[in-house]
């Protein structure tokens, strides 16, 4: 069964690569007779929408973030700023999160192998490290509200939750993903796994990349 | 087909008739309660049946105005020119048998419909609780504006068919995808803002805390900071970045179908894309610079002097277009066609109006509420009703498979027409006759008595408006219960994609045979013939032309 399934892959990569279903296509000449019409009318639709849609999703949760970004650093300026240490625990789940980019990587490189069995395995792992991510931020808040830093202390702690929680949330998003193409049936689905599989990795290496960002930002900015 | 799955449908044409017949209702309940607000502005001391509780305290009152504000703004304006015609037609128009996203497509349907009932809802809770639902509402709203935003674009770059190449995308299409563009941007920010404020008020947190919102006031408004001096700020705070997502498509229906009337290609196509891209840049920035600039204070003079003279360049660039476009054509006056104009002549009257709002100086000394609402109503209000109509008249085949009367049409057009500019005109000079404590008491006592006049006139030329939607009412629902099919495919003689195919649209669009676009959108009066099809082969074409 894995092996029909890597087969299927196979086939449609090299759909992909032969893509006849965009629009960025030259322009015809005209020149072409009526012949054309007579295609097979049940086309795939193209699997290029899948990652312009995530890349101007993307575009769009960086702006979400971006946003809050410039009102914190308008916010920092006023007087009942009390600055917010970032909790230690924090610098562990950075690894942890860059680490699950690395193994998710690895599995998709399994993937191109043909080796399913190898690349669920790692693919596995990348969802344990994103959910173990998760769990430590809850800890690191519950460090926090243990020192008596909540939410609504000062703007510095309600940006410092919000920050970490909207991440949190968008982050969660991306084990869902990971967890619908590690259950997903795409003997039948619209998409392949080389696709959705690709798809994934951009939203998570995405969601490092701002983890990263934003934990710059907390730290230079208290 | 069973009604379960047409209400619950991924499909973009059933979509986008469910988003017309959501502002249909909500255009209805809007008009309404602006007549009650009229009414109640002349007469004050009338205690209107079954409301009397409502609008005869300053809180009823003002919360009157929003849900009107807010039935009008998000679920009229923003939601049929763009989601409605949108959905229904960007497929059709780039030759396209399904939106990019389906699923999304339909999620962003049903969190719209949850916020409307949110945002209704929030105006029969208490106040406090009502401004959380309302804000929740809001952020509903946004994610939904933001998925259906992310399926236009993606949309618009994947789906096209063979041919269509972005120069021969039809200038509705464009103005779509531009306005998805916009709207990815900005409603993210819309989103953020209102979470945050949410959690202030749920949760405690801090990222507005009343005090600097309000230090951030003018001040006559902080001395009698209640909560519906709040909301109506909020209210602002969100319609200042919509009036670009309403106004966007509008302006793409309008430049489509002055071509298709005026039986003339486009004037300058190009340049008329490139203002688009133009309103949507300066839509974002300004939107930027409030957020990023002055904070949560929409009020800031000069944001509001740089709002208006740079949109000022686009703006005249896509009137000159219209008119250009107008110039030495073959003018049909159908119903859609006056509805096209009347949003120019409501734009450029608008237009002029805002001329004085956008001078800080200016503004101060001669605006007041009335003549902001005049001014807005006209532009935004008005002139976008206009647009959805026009474009409502013209995709009415397409739609429901048969065409409105066109008499009854015109007569709805004239008395409309008529109505907004005795409504609207005379708020303006209502809005500069508030400054007449600058005269002596005689000359201001006249003045007085002329206001009340005026502003008597206002309702009765509302009441006469409201009146003449009824004609509205009759042609659309009459037409849809007599059904008269409509023999052709293509009743207006259009170049476009989506009239090459059967009036309804059948369910897979286009069919089997792989569509191919060979030309530009606007095609008039070209190749020895009317009008030239988009799908039109050349080897067809030299046979028709033989």
């Amino acid at each position: 069964m894995p092996g029909t399934t890597a087969g299927h892959d196979i086939e449609l990569i090299v759909e992909k690569v032969a893509d006849d279903g965009g629009g960025i296509l030259p322009p015809s000449n005209g020149a072409r007779g009526g012949d054309e019409g007579k295609r097979p009318p049940k086309r795939r639709p193209s699997p290029r929408r899948y990652y312009t849609g995530i890349a101007l999703g993307i575009v769009s949760v960086l702006m979400f973030f971006m946003a809050l970004a410039s009102a914190y650093l308008v916010r920092r300026g006023s007087p009942d700023w009390v600055p917010v240490r970032v909790p230690g625990l924090m610098w562990f789940n950075t690894a942890v999160l860059l680490v699950s980019s690395g193994t998710l990587e690895m599995a998709r490189k399994r993937l191109g192998l043909l080796d399913v069995a190898g690349f669920r395995r790692l693919w596995a792992v990348t969802t344990i490290l994103g959910v173990a991510f998760l769990i430590g931020q809850v800890v690191a808040w519950r460090q926090l509200v243990g020192e008596g830093i909540y939410l609504a202390s000062n703007p510095a702690s309600s940006f410092f939750y919000i920050f970490t929680g909207a991440h949190a949330l968008h982050l969660l998003g991306g084990v869902g993903a990971l967890l619908y193409v590690a259950r997903r049936n795409f003997e039948r689905a619209q998409v392949t796994r080389v696709v959705a599989a690709e798809v994934t990795s951009y939203y998570w290496h995405f969601m490092d990349g701002l983890w990263l960002f934003l934990l710059v930002l907390l730290y230079l900015g208290k | 087909m069973n009604s379960a799955s047409l209400v619950f449908s991924t499909h973009h044409k059933t979509i986008g008739r469910q988003y017309l017949w959501l502002s249909l209702a909500s255009v209805l309940c809007g008009m309404a309660l602006s007549t009650l607000l009229r009414l109640h502005a002349s007469w004050p001391e009338t205690a209107i049946p079954f409301l009397a509780g409502v609008e005869n305290s300053a809180q009823g009152y003002a919360a009157v105005r929003l849900l009107h504000g807010s039935l009008m703004v998000f679920f009229v304006l923003t939601a049929a020119p763009q989601f409605g015609f949108g959905n229904f037609l960007l497929p059709l128009q780039i030759g396209a048998r399904e939106m990019a996203f389906p699923t999304l497509n339909f999620a962003s349907l049903w969190l719209t419909v949850s916020s409307l009932v949110g945002m209704t809802a929030s105006f029969f809770l208490p106040p406090s609780a009502g401004l959380n639902v309302w804000l929740a509402s809001a952020g509903i709203f946004s994610l939904a504006a933001l998925f259906s935003a992310l399926n236009f674009s993606t949309t618009t770059i994947e789906m096209r068919a063979k041919g269509m190449t972005l120069p021969r995308m039809p200038v509705t299409v464009w103005a779509w995808f531009l306005n998805a563009i916009l709207s990815m941007l900005i409603f993210s920010v819309l989103l953020a803002g209102t979470s945050a404020l949410l959690s202030d008020r749920l949760l405690g947190s801090n990222f507005f805390s009343a005090g600097s919102f309000l230090a951030h006031q003018p001040q006559n408004l902080v001395r009698q900071a209640s909560l519906p001096v709040l909301w109506q700020r909020l209210f602002w705070y969100f319609a200042q970045a919509q009036v670009y997502v309403a106004m966007l498509p509008c302006f793409g229906i309008i430049t489509h179908l002055l071509a298709t009337f005026a039986r003339k290609p486009v004037w300058r196509e190009r340049l008329q894309v490139l203002a688009l891209c133009g309103v949507g840049l300066m839509g974002f920035w300004v939107w930027g610079h409030h957020m990023f600039a002055t904070g949560m204070n929409p009020y800031a003079p000069l944001a509001f002097s740089v709002l208006a003279a740079s949109l000022g360049v686009p703006a005249a660039v896509l009137l000159a277009g219209w008119l250009g476009t107008l110039w030495d054509g073959r003018v049909q006056f159908t119903t859609s066609m006056l509805f096209a104009i009347g949003f120019i002549s409501l734009f450029i009257a608008g237009g002029l109006s805002g001329i004085f709002l956008a001078r800080h100086d200016l503004a101060t000394a001669a605006v007041s509420e009335d003549f902001v609402i005049g001014h807005f109503h006209l532009v935004m209000g008005v002139a976008a009703t206009f647009a959805i109509l026009a474009a409502l008249f013209f995709w009415f085949p397409k739609l429901f498979g048969c065409r409105m009367n066109e008499t009854l049409g015109k007569v709805h057009f004239w008395l409309t027409f008529a109505g907004v500019y005795c409504i609207f005109m005379p708020m303006h000079w209502l809005g500069l006759l508030t400054q007449s404590n600058l005269l002596g008491g005689g000359q201001r006592a006249a003045l007085a008595s002329a206001g009340a006049s005026i502003r008597t006139m206002v309702t009765v030329a509302t009441i006469w408006t409201v009146a003449a939607q009824s004609l509205f009412v009759i042609n659309f629902f009459g037409s849809l219960v007599r059904r008269k099919k409509t023999e052709e495919n293509n009743p207006w003689r259009a170049s476009t994609l989506e009239w090459s195919v059967a009036s309804p649209v059948p369910d897979d669009n286009f069919g089997v045979e792989e569509l191919i676009v060979y030309r530009g959108a606007y095609e008039f009066a070209a190749n020895g013939g009317d009008f030239t099809p988009q799908h039109l082969s050349p080897g067809l074409l030299v046979q028709k032309a033989d």
